[in-house]
């Protein structure tokens, strides 16, 4: 590995709650001071501080990285947020490694904070313009589309069942109950008690999917001279990696993270590690749904494509399986304040590589993990590995870090009825964002009841939504083509909530569609004249118009997709 | 062809004081009093309360209280609104440090003026109470 080396000499985190009391202040407080304390050193020994928090939207706090700063022990110190979305809390030890490994300083403070429950009516609702505002939006989209639109197309790739990826979520929530910390810990949940929950967005089920929750948790990393006067048990930074897959969602590859797989061997090559399935002891991969801890699990080649959830079904990543996954308790279990919850990975590692992970330690002597995060437009991997290099070995402390988690969970009630609590009905913003020229080149074309591709001759691709640049060639489009209005649907869900939680009946049908004649991947729509079971992917669709008076210009002039009846435009 | 949509993002908030500020908003309603915390280690007390240090990261206990008395310790008088359009009236406003606090606090003046970078004012409370900010009607000359 290039640099100095680091390790991670400390780590603390808060109790993570549905609502907590404390600001986001007090909550970056309690975690960077349990922290601190847990690595034997003070405020004065710190040199910089990496922050991380995900939208600025779920505190509702523009510019939250200075908002939080105090609490995270920045004051008069360097200091920089970054940010990835959900891949933030994982990225920003990767932040906190570069500075101690360039020598910009020998002792950095990693903080990572999340307070979604300010956001009303849902969270879900800052998330709205990630979709894109021309193509996207006006469909009324719900993130959950993504995540279910992903899974499906992953059960459907490798004929998976539904009960083996519920597994993971058993697993995770009965690992939670040894988590000090956890907010969704449960000893006796079964695949059933999944299976029967609410259906949100099918195949995703209310139990498959970790809820919104505040929390912080916090890290030490030092440089080696440092670490080796402070412990006799650093945990030492082996490899990082992080790799972006492209921003068209619906173009990718939602069997397989490829982006996983390329950040993963990034880790494994600084790490040196050739051979994870039995370099790997312990994994800490990212697990807002159950299924994404499998498909994680294959993009970091621990296990090959299709075969993680038989494997989890089978126990073999239960905590005394093969190769534990989740030990913590993962966000199903210890639960999702997004940023704090991929920091809560790295800390779980440190706790289980120095053996202080009490009733959740794995069994043997893990030597190296690894832990793992997803983010930005569900695109981004980051990847951090971890590992003891035959130092001392571990002994095992009384105590089980994290050691007396706080924060201060408030009821629905408490918190709707709070003192001195500010309320702001609505975010007084409104935008008005330009289509540019390849998107209101296809808009235009939508009107005349035409679809419109560019075509890159560099690559070969023909591409919807179309775009003036190739991003893989890095090169101006060649030229315009149109494409038959039909094409197959390539995954799609059945939605039952509104993106704010409101129930919706009938359902709608999101899907991502590949047009004939277009190269890879699709573009979002819905579909309708079908009954939600009849619909299967591969299944051959067509647009249905809005009649020519009616058309304005929008992704709405295509009223929905319906399985096929005739010859396409 | 230039083509736009609109749309904003359709989200409010609710946001709860906290440990440290509803220490200080209790205090302010119950007994009308600028509760704050002070660092020994740092020698600093912070108004409103704070239940951390930001320079030390120690844990601190809401119990030290300021005022009524503060200096001025800086002020502005405001002729328009957010969209600038013309006040009603100017509207002063001021940073105050209470008596026994290290940091100021942001409020309305109240009174005519002419004000004075510091110059000794006072604190002037609401009749009714109810846990806010505004429970503190603003600073006037003491």
């Amino acid at each position: 590995m290039s640099g100095r080396r680091v390790a991670v000499i400390g780590a603390g985190m808060t109790r993570f709650v549905r609502r907590a009391q404390e600001t986001g202040k007090e909550l970056s407080f309690l975690a960077a001071s349990k922290a601190l304390e847990s690595a034997g050193i003070t405020l004065a020994d710190v040199d910089a501080v990496c922050l991380t928090s995900a939208p600025d939207a779920f505190d509702g706090v523009h510019r939250k990285g200075d908002y939080l700063s105090d609490g995270a022990g920045a004051w008069g110190k360097p200091f920089i947020r970054t940010y990835v979305g959900g891949g933030s809390g994982v990225f920003t030890p990767i932040q906190g490694w570069y500075t101690v490994a360039s020598g910009i300083a020998d002792v950095v403070l990693v903080v990572a904070e999340e307070k979604m429950s300010s956001c009303q009516p849902h969270p879900q609702g800052a998330f709205l313009t990630i979709f894109d505002n021309m193509i996207e939006r006006p469909l009324g989209p719900n993130l959950l589309w993504i995540f279910a639109l992903e899974m499906n197309r992953y059960m459907q790739a490798y004929g998976l069942d539904k009960r083996d990826i519920a597994s993971v979520a058993v697993k995770n929530k009965r690992n939670a109950a040894d988590h000090p910390s956890a907010l969704l810990g449960e000893a006796e949940i079964t695949v059933e008690d999944v299976l029967a929950s609410e259906t949100l967005a099918w195949p995703v089920q209310r139990l498959d999917v970790s809820p919104i929750s505040d929390g912080a948790a916090a890290i030490v990393m030092a440089s080696e001279d440092v670490a080796s006067r402070l412990t006799d048990r650093p945990v030492w930074v082996q490899g990082v990696g992080w790799n972006l897959d492209t921003t068209y969602w619906t173009n990718r590859d939602l069997a397989y993270p490829q982006y996983v797989e390329n950040a993963a061997r990034m880790a494994y090559d600084m790490a040196g590690v050739t051979e994870p399935r039995k370099q790997i002891h312990v994994a800490e991969p990212y697990d807002p749904f159950d299924y994404k801890e499998l498909h994680h699990l294959e993009g970091l080649l621990l296990f090959d494509r299709g075969t993680a959830p038989e494997a989890a079904a089978a126990g073999v990543t239960a905590r005394d399986g093969d190769l534990p996954v989740c030990p913590s308790g993962g966000l199903l279990g210890v639960g999702n304040p997004i940023a704090a919850a991929g920091l809560m990975k790295v800390a779980e590692l440190f706790w289980q590589l120095r053996g202080e992970a009490g009733a959740r330690q794995v069994p043997g002597t893990p030597e190296r993990g690894l832990a793992q995060a997803w983010g930005d437009l569900m695109q981004v991997g980051t990847v951090v590995v971890m590992g003891t290099e035959g130092g001392p070995s571990p002994t095992a402390s009384a105590a089980t870090p994290p050691v007396a988690p706080r924060a201060t969970a408030l009821r629905e009630e408490a918190f709707r009825t709070a003192e001195g609590a500010v309320t702001i009905d609505e975010l007084d913003l409104a935008y008005e964002w330009d289509a540019g020229e390849a998107i209101g080149a296809f808009l235009e074309a939508l009107r005349d009841g035409r679809i419109v591709a560019t075509v890159c001759t560099a690559c070969g691709r023909t591409l919807v939504p179309p775009r003036v640049f190739c991003e893989r060639c890095f090169r101006p489009t060649d030229s315009w083509t149109q494409v038959p209005d039909a094409g197959r649907v390539e995954t799609f869900s059945i939605c039952h909530v509104r993106w704010d939680m409101v129930p919706l009946d009938p359902p709608e049908i999101p899907a991502v569609i590949r047009l004939d004649g277009t190269s890879e991947g699709g573009f979002l729509h819905k579909l309708g004249g079908v009954e939600p079971d009849a619909v299967s992917i591969g299944m051959e669709v067509e647009a249905v118009w809005r009649p020519v008076g009616e058309r304005t210009g929008s992704i709405l002039d295509i009223a929905y997709f319906r399985p096929r009846r005739g010859d396409a435009r | 062809m230039s083509r736009t949509v609109t749309g904003g993002i359709p989200i409010g908030f609710r946001y709860t004081p906290g440990v440290g500020n509803g220490a200080f908003l209790d205090a302010l309603r119950d007994r009308g009093v600028l509760l704050g915390s002070r660092c020994e280690a740092c020698g600093v007390t912070y108004l409103p309360a704070r239940i951390f240090c930001e320079r030390c990261l120690a844990e601190l206990t809401p119990g030290v209280e300021c005022g009524p008395e503060g200096e001025l310790v800086s002020w502005t008088v405001g002729h328009v609104d957010l969209d600038e359009r013309p006040l009603p009236s100017p509207e002063a406003l001021g940073l105050v440090r209470p008596d026994r606090s290290d940091t100021v606090l942001m409020h309305h003046l109240l009174g005519d003026g002419p004000w004075t970078i510091g110059q000794r004012v006072e604190v002037v409370l609401a009749d009714e109470r109810r846990g806010s900010i505004l429970d503190i009607e603003g600073f006037r000359p003491a």
